[in-house]
């Protein structure tokens, strides 16, 4: 093994096999994703085409009338400003989440795989958050956020700084629900982002320091690259995610105030589940498909395939 | 599907051998705590009394109540029974999987003259009724006592009238620095349903008499939603903050629910008491209204008779008392609010309750249209952008109703 | 190599900051946990003062919380074993095998997790009641064996593999299974120990599909519990941070012990380098 640096295997791109040789590898290939493919197939694939069909609906779910509308509901969708706000919002959500989440979800993961004191109960804290349920993390953080009483605005107050009413503040509201997306993400970007710093040979940094490379160096010419599937993993679940944010929305604003906080995940659920239009609904769930699609497919461009860090 | 003919055979077999010994029926509801326990006792009642019925009641969480039934409803998988909120009650009946109860009421002693007005608005299709009330809930105004008394006003005495209520807030404000009275102005449901009963006071009402056009857009519409706004700007007592400043002690006067005079005394240290929600001078005593609704899905005539038998035993005058007795909510009939045992009981046990009990003649329901919810979000959307100063109460008012007309065709 | 002490100690500070601000809302629900209801409202919101452990009795009698805890138990290890079997299988396929269709098929797994599962509620339901699955553990199990996004984990981690260590075996004339059993599943630890812990805190957690496809309370899971102090008309908030503590409590085990494989590897992996 020759190991002169970091460098991440990608099957298949270094020679190109046969359509013979990629034939042949069928046989093992079904072994290996026969359950997967059972499996979503039956319970995944079909329910998903199933509110594809219905978003051509008019229906409310149990009504035994349900008028074909072909593309109504989506016509209705694109002209709708409740669409362009909440797409709007859910954009910044998104991009904010992430970002955040993955920058201090990567310094803690290579805070905490050092060998430094109490790494165990560190770690134990720092997912806690992923670990505590939606509903009492919402509520306490409502707590926290309150502009008179909560914990925040008072540590502000003692730095001189008038905190804004976060919750009923149109302009603080969303700011509000990605401190606590992040604070929900950044300990599950760490166990991933552990996982990985495991994998990573100590022979790279015993040969980076020997060559004289700089703590920082080490970081960003060992780590880093090696870091970097998992950096594309977690960046393209997070978006996933961060799409769909709907229970923190749901405890803490309720998508106020003013659909400051109307993420699409909590329109959707407005109008599936508090105005019974399925059909509606299921066009909305499309439509953020496609764009949560759109956007993994430009990650994978960008990252030739998911393996990054092919030097 | 062939393989699994077997077990449909099963089942079918076990029906009717089930059927022929004794009848076995599902009953889905949202009680949970203390109330599921009353019903349980009930039902365990019931089955004493009527050997061969087993009643199996199984508790859905209220927030996914509907959607399990929705689900059930798409894949025949219906309970025999199954109870909503009352809201709900437009959507279950556009399934048509529920039973059309008027044969079996006409051919029972449910005299359906006892029930009060308001909940039996819902429930209706086509001149049919699918559903009867089971309980209600509604909505008055709490005080704290302690705030009033640091005020300097009479802790017993609360306010009648609206501008009694702005006078003693501002004299709490003044005095305490606390908020006078809490606003629901996060939107949604609870800033909706708050401020239909300021639309009654003024006279007004959420949609025209036959449901087909909004008309909260009109004069007491205005006015109501004006002072809603001047409670927060013009008179400084109330302020637009997250729900639970009066459970805090941060504020002196709330609307809320019957079902508080159960919660608030468990959770907060100061002494409370309970009116009939203050009118303007020249309005009208009003209060809007909850509970649920009874239902029975479509089975077969044997299933269908003994839960119909059920329902008539549950909705009796002496079986609603102790139910209400039990469970906190607010009579819906005539006779179990007049009833001698069930009035100490507040008196004694529950004197908070009184004054909902007493509201409920003024009880208006919401209006019984499938798109409610989406109304009432769309209303309470608009009546938050006046509360932030974005748009007047007019122009608040007319954009909600401009909205809204499209959903009532 | 030393580390610097004032390094160390800015080191611990920023960590102990960032432990406490991820530690803070569980430490409320603690807190609130052993609460009487009555001062529910008041500070200290953080610390514990009161000590009204009665709150866990009322609450764990207030359902069949023993047999909840068996139900979630049945479906939690049912769908964490199949969910880390079969993605690792699946994963190591996209990782190393080239065949007709695979990127295809990879993108139309990972768009099942791009399409909100509310949507897909009824036609789900109507294949479990075809199926006559309602209310067995099959229909908890069974439709979540598979998670794209443990594929996808398993994928990424695959692909981080030097593939050398397989070309020998491969050269020898040893076969993918054997490979995949021998040299890869044993190297995967690690991410095992991540994905395992990730699908357990989904079935854990997972509440609606529960609901949705279970009718007798006996086929109930702890998450279904919980909904018993979360009513219609008002939240017993001291009963269900009680009874929520008590069913976060397998959870946080479940990670204590995932967390022993992300430890080892820093001593032991020498095998990589």
């Amino acid at each position: 093994m020759t190991l002169s640096r970091p460098q991440v295997h990608n099957e298949g791109r270094a020679k190109r096999p046969t359509f013979m040789r990629t034939f042949k590898n069928l046989p093992i290939a079904l072994f290996f994703l026969l359950p997967t493919v059972v499996i979503l197939g039956t319970f995944n694939f079909y329910p998903a085409l199933y509110s594809l069909y219905l978003s051509f609906f008019e229906w409310n779910g149990v009504s035994p009338k349900r008028p074909f509308v072909g593309l109504d509901n989506y016509q209705r969708l694109f002209s709708s400003s409740e669409f362009w706000n909440s797409l709007q919002v859910t954009v910044i959500y998104a991009a904010a989440m992430t970002v955040a989440a993955l920058a201090l979800g990567m310094i803690v993961a290579v805070l905490l795989n050092q060998d430094i004191r109490g790494r165990a109960l560190y770690r134990a804290l720092y997912f806690l958050p992923v670990i505590t349920p939606t509903v009492a993390a919402g509520v306490v953080w409502k707590y926290l956020f309150d502009p008179s009483q909560g914990v925040i605005n008072r540590f502000l107050a003692g730095s001189g700084i008038t905190g804004p009413s976060w919750l009923t503040d149109p302009s603080w509201a969303l700011v509000a629900i990605v401190i606590v997306g992040v604070w929900k993400r950044v300990g599950f970007n760490m166990v991933v982002y552990l996982a990985a710093l495991q994998g990573v040979p100590r022979i790279y940094y015993e040969a980076a320091q020997l060559d004289g490379a700089s703590p920082w160096q080490r970081f960003r010419f060992v780590t880093l690259p090696l870091l970097a599937p998992s950096t594309f993993f977690l960046t393209v679940t997070a978006l996933i995610d961060a799409f769909q944010v709907f229970d923190l929305v749901y405890v803490m604003t309720q998508g106020g105030p003013l659909k400051s906080t109307d993420v699409i995940g909590y329109y959707l659920y407005r109008y599936g589940f508090r105005y019974y239009e399925l059909g509606f609904a299921s066009a909305i769930a499309y439509v953020m498909f496609a764009l949560i699609f759109v956007v993994t497919l430009i990650q994978f461009r960008l990252s030739r395939g998911g393996a990054q860090g092919e030097n | 599907m062939r393989k699994y003919t077997p077990t449909f055979l099963a089942v079918i077999l076990f029906s009717v051998f089930s059927l022929s010994l004794a009848q076995k029926l599902t009953f889905w509801h949202y009680w949970d705590g203390a109330n599921g326990q009353v019903l349980q006792n009930l039902i365990d009642q019931y089955q004493e009394e009527n050997p061969g019925i087993t009643i199996e009641a199984v508790f859905v969480p209220g927030s996914e109540l509907v959607s399990k039934l929705q689900t059930a409803i798409a894949g025949r998988q219906t309970p025999t029974m199954a109870i909503s909120d009352l809201v709900a009650m437009p959507f279950l009946t556009s399934s048509g999987a529920l039973v059309a109860l008027d044969d079996y009421i006409s051919e029972s002693n449910v005299d359906m003259s006892d029930y009060f007005a308001g909940p039996l608005v819902y429930g209706l299709r086509d001149g049919k009724r699918y559903s009867l009330p089971v309980s209600a809930s509604n909505l008055a105004l709490f005080w704290n006592k302690a705030i009033f008394a640091e005020a300097g006003l009479d802790p017993d005495t609360p306010p009648e009238t609206w501008e009694e209520l702005v006078e003693m807030a501002q004299i709490i404000k003044e005095k305490t620095g606390k908020w006078g009275y809490e606003l629901f102005t996060q939107g949604g449901e609870g800033t909706s349903w708050q401020w239909q009963v300021f639309l009654w006071n003024k006279g007004g009402d959420v949609l025209s008499g036959d449901l087909s056009s909004p008309a909260f857009n009109s004069e007491a519409g205005f006015e109501a939603l004006q002072f809603w706004v001047d409670l927060i700007d013009e008179y400084e007592v109330s302020t637009v903050a997250p729900w639970g400043l009066f459970g805090r002690g941060e504020a002196a006067m709330v609307m809320d629910g019957s079902w508080m005079t159960q919660f608030f005394p468990m959770q907060v240290n100061f002494e409370l008491g309970s009116a009939v929600f203050p009118y303007p001078e020249g309005g009208e005593i009003a209060t809007n209204m909850g509970g649920e609704q009874i239902f029975i899905f479509n089975t077969d005539p044997e299933t269908q008779q003994a839960a119909w038998n059920f329902i008539e035993w549950f909705s009796s005058t002496p079986v609603q008392v102790e139910w209400d007795r039990g469970t906190g909510f607010i009579p819906i009939k005539e006779s179990v609010a007049n009833d001698s045992t069930y009035i100490a009981w507040v008196k004694n046990a529950r004197p908070l309750l009184l004054p909902f009990v007493e509201s409920m003649p003024y009880a208006n329901p919401r209006p019984p249209v499938t798109k409610y919810p989406q109304i009432s979000d769309t209303l309470a959307n608009y009546i938050v952008e006046a509360l932030y100063g974005r748009m007047s109460p007019q122009e608040a008012l007319n954009t909600a109703a401009q909205e809204a007309a499209p959903l009532l065709r | 190599m030393k580390t610097n002490p004032l390094r160390s100690v800015l080191t611990h500070l920023l960590l102990l900051t960032g432990a406490f601000i991820s530690a803070m809302p569980f430490l409320w629900m603690v807190t609130t946990s052993l609460k009487p209801a009555g001062v529910l409202y008041q500070a200290p919101l953080l610390i514990p003062t009161y000590f009204e452990w009665s709150n866990y009795v009322e609450a764990w009698k207030a359902a069949p919380f023993p047999r909840f805890f068996l139900n979630s138990a049945i479906m939690t290890i049912g769908i964490t074993l199949g969910q880390t079997l079969f993605s690792a299988m699946a994963g190591y396929a996209f990782a190393r095998l080239r065949f007709p269709g695979r990127d295809v098929l990879f993108f139309l797994i990972l768009g099942t997790m791009m399409i909100p599962f509310p949507v897909t509620l009824i036609p789900s339901f109507l294949i479990i009641a075809d199926l006559g699955w309602l209310d067995t553990y099959q229909a908890l199990i069974v439709p979540r064996v598979v998670s794209a996004f443990a594929i996808f984990l398993f994928r990424q981690f695959f692909l981080s593999i030097p593939q050398e260590l397989e070309e020998a075996a491969l050269i020898d004339g040893a076969n993918r299974v054997v490979i995949f059993a021998r040299i890869i599943l044993p190297l995967s630890t690690p991410v095992m120990a991540a994905s395992a812990i990730f699908s357990f805190l989904f079935a854990w957690n997972d509440f609606l599909w529960p609901l949705i496809v279970t009718n007798s309370t006996e086929m109930r899971p702890i998450q279904v519990g919980l909904a018993f102090f979360q009513g219609q008309y008002g939240i017993f908030w001291t009963l269900l941070m009680a009874a929520t503590v008590l069913a976060t409590i397998p959870a946080i085990l479940a990670f204590l012990v995932a967390q022993q494989r992300f430890i080892e590897g820093i001593t032991s992996s020498g095998l990589k380098g």
